[in-house]
């Protein structure tokens, strides 16, 4: 049996579906159809103009990393990534075609990171939940 | 509308107080001050209490043991610029003419370590380890030094200005002077923002006395200090990128919090920011003072790395900022915070602030900012 049949994603709204297999999954957006601006996740309203007709639509899997950083300790909180040890990793802002720019862990070598750096989608198990559900959840590869 | 004074101000020191409760911090700064402006707590017709991370209630458990008088207290939030948005709705209930006098006090009392994430986060973010607030202030970091050639110098720089500031000001949490080699070679907390660069939650409190200007003698001897604006605005759509963001538009290029609100008090208070004699401003973290220089108006955009080389900004510069130490020296008591600020720049405009005095100050701006865009500028004139 698929082992990603009862996936879920890590939050409400954030990933297509169905969410296996995990390479055709897509971030979700949401896309204004009066102003054309687009927001990460769903929305029934736009937080640009207020306008309240919202389309989903899923986001470009290729991007280019605009802004980054490294996290070398833990996060705060109930971090769900590796922690015994923990593995710092880069972030950053990934710019996407749609005209959106979305906050993400970036897996690529912590040297090499740079502005401009071209990344793609991976849709990956983050952890599993109490249930024993696979909870899906999304970061950018270098490519 | 009324003219709004202040004609008293109290501090609890910002720091560790193991052995104080809220209760014991923040009646200190409230009676300190009443005291300065020698008023009555039972003159006090209404309170305006501003905290974060304390439970509900806080601002009775505080006052209500001076007396209860049946005034009503209320506790307010509004991120790291609550300080700004609770001195704003005292000014309001006097401008409307409801009131005569409030007090406005600021209080927190901080866990140790990392804010509970959550607070600001949605749990997929803290899930996907999305949540390290400092990471925010570095990737900002490094897009300005990608579009404008700034460096980790000038962000050393500002870390650097404010220790030693901050060597003067006994209501500091550190006070002490570190050298650019220690602050550069300090922990690495997410490239490129370093250890000595950034702020600490922490405990403290902060209070004013508040009155219509034609009340003021009634009340009190002390040469009243004009709030020539206070303004709380939101960020636009898309305009400010600081935790806790999960995406930020391509497309819209809307102008900052900050400078948003500080150009509307500018416009209340009739003045620009060549006109302001000194500044307190939210250094969260050192780089976060370089941007806001740019979004006071102090400089044109990019340049703000020249105004810290050029000494600009220190006391003896002309255009002094953050005399106190700012938060990187004070901590950050969340609740407490712009407060902090409007008592240091009292104390400025009343020539009190010794080594760290600014020469003739007759014009002050506090600046905060915070989760959600939240920002909250006030002009002091005395």
């Amino acid at each position: 049996m698929d082992r990603l049949s009862n996936a879920v994603p890590v939050g409400e709204g954030l990933l297509t579906t169905p969410l296996s297999p995990a390479e055709n999954v897509r971030i979700n957006g949401s896309r204004c159809s009066e102003c054309g601006e687009v927001m990460l996740g769903s929305y029934k309203s736009c937080a640009n103009c207020g306008g309240e007709s919202m389309q989903q639509i899923p986001l470009g899997k290729r991007g280019k990393v605009w802004t980054y950083t490294v996290i070398r300790h833990q996060p705060p909180g109930q971090y769900r990534g590796p922690k015994d040890p923990f593995v710092p990793f880069a972030e950053g802002l990934v710019e996407l075609p749609e005209g959106i720019r979305v906050v993400s862990a970036l897996d690529c070598d912590l040297e090499k990171v740079h502005i401009g750096m071209e990344v793609e989608l991976v849709v990956y198990e983050l952890y599993q939940n109490e249930q024993g559900q696979p909870v899906m959840a999304f970061k950018f590869k270098a490519v | 509308m009324r003219e709004i004074v202040i004609i008293g101000a109290g501090i609890h020191r910002f720091g560790r107080f193991d052995d104080e409760s809220y209760i014991q911090i923040g009646q200190e700064a409230a009676r300190k001050a009443l005291q300065d402006a020698g008023v009555a707590w039972k003159d006090i017709q209404s309170a305006y209490v501003s905290t974060q991370y304390l439970p509900s209630t806080v601002g009775p458990k505080i006052l209500k043991p001076f007396g209860a008088t049946g005034i009503p207290i209320m506790d307010m939030e509004s991120a790291c610029a609550s300080g700004g948005s609770t001195l704003r709705q005292g000014m309001l209930s006097i401008a409307s003419g409801a009131i005569d006098i409030a007090l406005v006090l600021g209080v927190e009392k901080m866990p140790r370590g990392y804010m509970d994430p959550l607070q600001i986060y949605y749990p997929w973010q803290v899930d996907m380890g999305l949540s390290t607030n400092p990471s925010y202030w570095a990737m900002r970091a490094r897009r300005h030094m990608h579009e404008y050639g700034t460096t980790e110098e000038h962000i050393a720089k500002i870390a650097f200005k404010n220790h030693k500031n901050s060597v003067h000001n006994p209501n500091a949490m550190y006070r002490k002077e570190f050298s650019m080699e220690q602050i550069q070679t300090s922990k690495l907390v997410c490239d490129p923002i370093r250890l000595l660069e950034i702020c600490a939650p922490n405990e403290g409190a902060a209070a004013v006395v508040i009155c219509a200007r034609e009340a003021a003698q009634k009340y009190t001897s002390n040469p009243p200090i004009t709030i020539a604006a206070c303004v709380h605005t939101l960020a636009g759509y898309s305009a400010d990128f600081r935790c806790p963001v999960d995406s930020l538009s391509a497309k819209v290029n809307n102008p900052g919090p900050t400078e948003v609100t500080s150009k509307k008090a500018y416009e209340m208070a009739g003045i620009g920011p060549q006109d302001v004699d000194c500044f307190e401003v939210q250094d969260t973290d050192a780089f976060c003072e370089l941007e806001i220089y740019e979004q006071l108006g102090l400089c044109p955009f990019g340049e703000a790395g020249r105004l810290i080389d050029e000494g600009v900004t220190e006391i003896d510069g002309k255009h002094p900022v953050n005399m106190s130490g700012g938060l990187i020296s004070k901590g950050e008591p969340v609740g407490a915070s712009h407060l902090g600020q409007v008592y240091e720049l009292v104390t400025q405009l009343r020539g009190n602030a010794g080594p760290r005095q600014v020469p003739n100050v007759r014009t002050a701006l506090g600046q905060v900012l915070g989760a959600s865009g939240n920002c909250a500028v006030t002009i002091l004139k005395k």
